[in-house]
């Protein structure tokens, strides 16, 4: 894994993910779009070992709440879902591009729950997720995953990643 | 001698970041909104493309000599509303002026300026701050309607909540021309893309149409100013007794670019 690679990726996608280019893609008055960090702790946490994955999981959190208005939450919830799913891929390869789309949506909606709660602990006027919201951010970023796999692969190519899924590498770890 | 590489186990490594999650959690709100503003201020400029290409795309269709642009014709209707409210003031300003003697208007009310670095939802990011006197509560003025108040203040980066958001709660009137007099109240964001009007007794005779103003405050807003209109007036489903207000803003808040912030100052001590 390079690792000033990867920092760059998350701030690059922070910033596109906060950025006013992003209101092109949102859909209907509630401004449903991708959630593309989220997209990415999914395809870093199938295809990187489980120690990377804890460190990216909280890494992708933090850029998540970065993003936001509120440090904490995102942080907490990506960390704790981003573990789980390394243990999830344990007996689910997630190999397939519709398990992985699928894995896209769970984690999303998790996160995004847990993230929610976690905001209970923050002022009550700072902005909150509702429900639906929830599911239709969670189901636009699995629908994207089917177009932008194959751009995040590559990208992950760069970063190091996804090259030794099956085979271990001996002087990784 | 070689020195050793440390290197937690996954587990410590796991609840150590956990724990980092739950301090930033805990710490309060106004320090920890320092990094998410320094985040916007380091990135301001990235954060803006794109909104020119939404706004002409969505105007592109709409040039012609003999129409104005929907945007245009509210602007338009604002100004006369406010001038509306202005009016209604000054007729009372010169019945009390009958009566006492008044001072001069207090001249210490000003506006700043601001451009909006970043959109969210129900949310805008400006580029001034609490170094431009910049408060929490302040009010927010785009193209001349009150569009929401401000949140929370760094020095030079603010966060607006827009009246559609829940967590912005103000005081209105309500205009009614054909009584000729205001209703007051208080408005809350439905988190969509409209407010509503809490707690109007169906005694009082509200109709669809009447026009929504904040309502002057000491020390924020010293004139009524335009939010918008009322789009449904119904009887309350769960509550009979009172109206169910939805108030629709004067504008789209897409075709905002600039606001300016109702500063009052006040004398130094």
């Amino acid at each position: 894994m390079k690792w000033w690679r990867f920092t760059f990726l998350i701030i690059f996608v922070a910033v596109l993910q906060t950025s006013a280019a992003m209101n092109l893609f949102s859909l209907t008055n509630l401004r449903i779009k991708p959630d593309i960090l989220l997209i990415l702790l999914v395809y870093f946490t199938v295809y990187c070992d489980s120690y990377d994955a804890v460190i990216i999981s909280f890494a992708i959190g933090f850029a998540a709440d970065l993003a936001g208005m509120v440090l904490g939450p995102h942080f907490i919830s990506y960390g704790i879902i981003g573990a789980a799913v390394t243990h999830v891929k344990k007996i689910i390869l997630l190999k397939n591009t519709r398990q992985q789309a699928m894995a896209v949506f769970i984690t999303a909606v998790l996160t995004e729950t847990v993230a929610l709660m976690l905001t209970q602990f923050k002022p009550p006027e700072l902005t909150k997720t509702g429900a639906f919201e929830i599911f239709a951010i969670a189901a636009y970023s699995a629908i994207l995953w089917f177009l932008i796999k194959w751009p995040v692969t590559k990208v992950g190519k760069w970063l190091g990643v996804g090259v030794h899924r099956f085979t271990a590498k001996i002087n990784e770890r | 001698m070689a020195r050793a590489k440390f290197k937690p186990s996954k587990l410590t490594l796991f609840a150590g970041l956990l724990l980092t999650g739950f301090i930033l959690l805990l710490i309060p709100q106004n320090v920890t909104a320092r990094l998410n503003f320094a985040f916007i201020d380091i990135f301001r400029f990235f954060l803006n493309i794109g909104s020119s290409t939404t706004i002409s795309h969505r105007n592109s269709q709409k040039d012609s000599a003999d129409f104005v642009t929907r945007h245009e014709y509210n602007k338009l209707q604002v100004a006369y509303e406010n001038l509306q409210a202005e009016l209604g003031e000054q007729k009372k300003q010169i019945d009390q002026l009958g009566r006492v003697r008044m001072t001069e208007l207090d001249p210490a009310a000003g506006l700043v300026l601001a451009n909006i670095v970043n959109r969210r939802k129900n949310e805008f990011i400006i580029n001034r701050g609490s170094a431009d006197n910049l408060k929490k509560g302040q009010y927010i003025l785009g193209d001349n309607a009150i569009i929401g108040c401000i949140e929370q203040v760094s020095t030079d980066v603010s966060s607006v909540k827009l009246i559609t958001s829940s967590a912005c709660k103000l005081h209105i009137r309500i205009s009614a021309p054909d009584v000729n007099s205001y209703f007051n109240g208080t408005m809350q964001g439905d988190d969509k893309n409209a407010a509503k009007i809490l707690n109007v007794p169906k005694k009082y005779k509200i109709k669809e149409g009447y026009y929504v103003y904040a309502a002057p405050k000491a020390g924020i807003l010293q004139s009524p100013r335009i939010i918008g209109r009322i789009s449904r007036c119904a009887a309350d489903e769960t509550n009979p007794v009172l109206w169910d207000i939805t108030v629709k803003p004067a504008y789209e808040f897409d075709d905002i670019t600039d606001v300016a912030v109702i500063v009052i100052k006040t004398e130094p001590d």
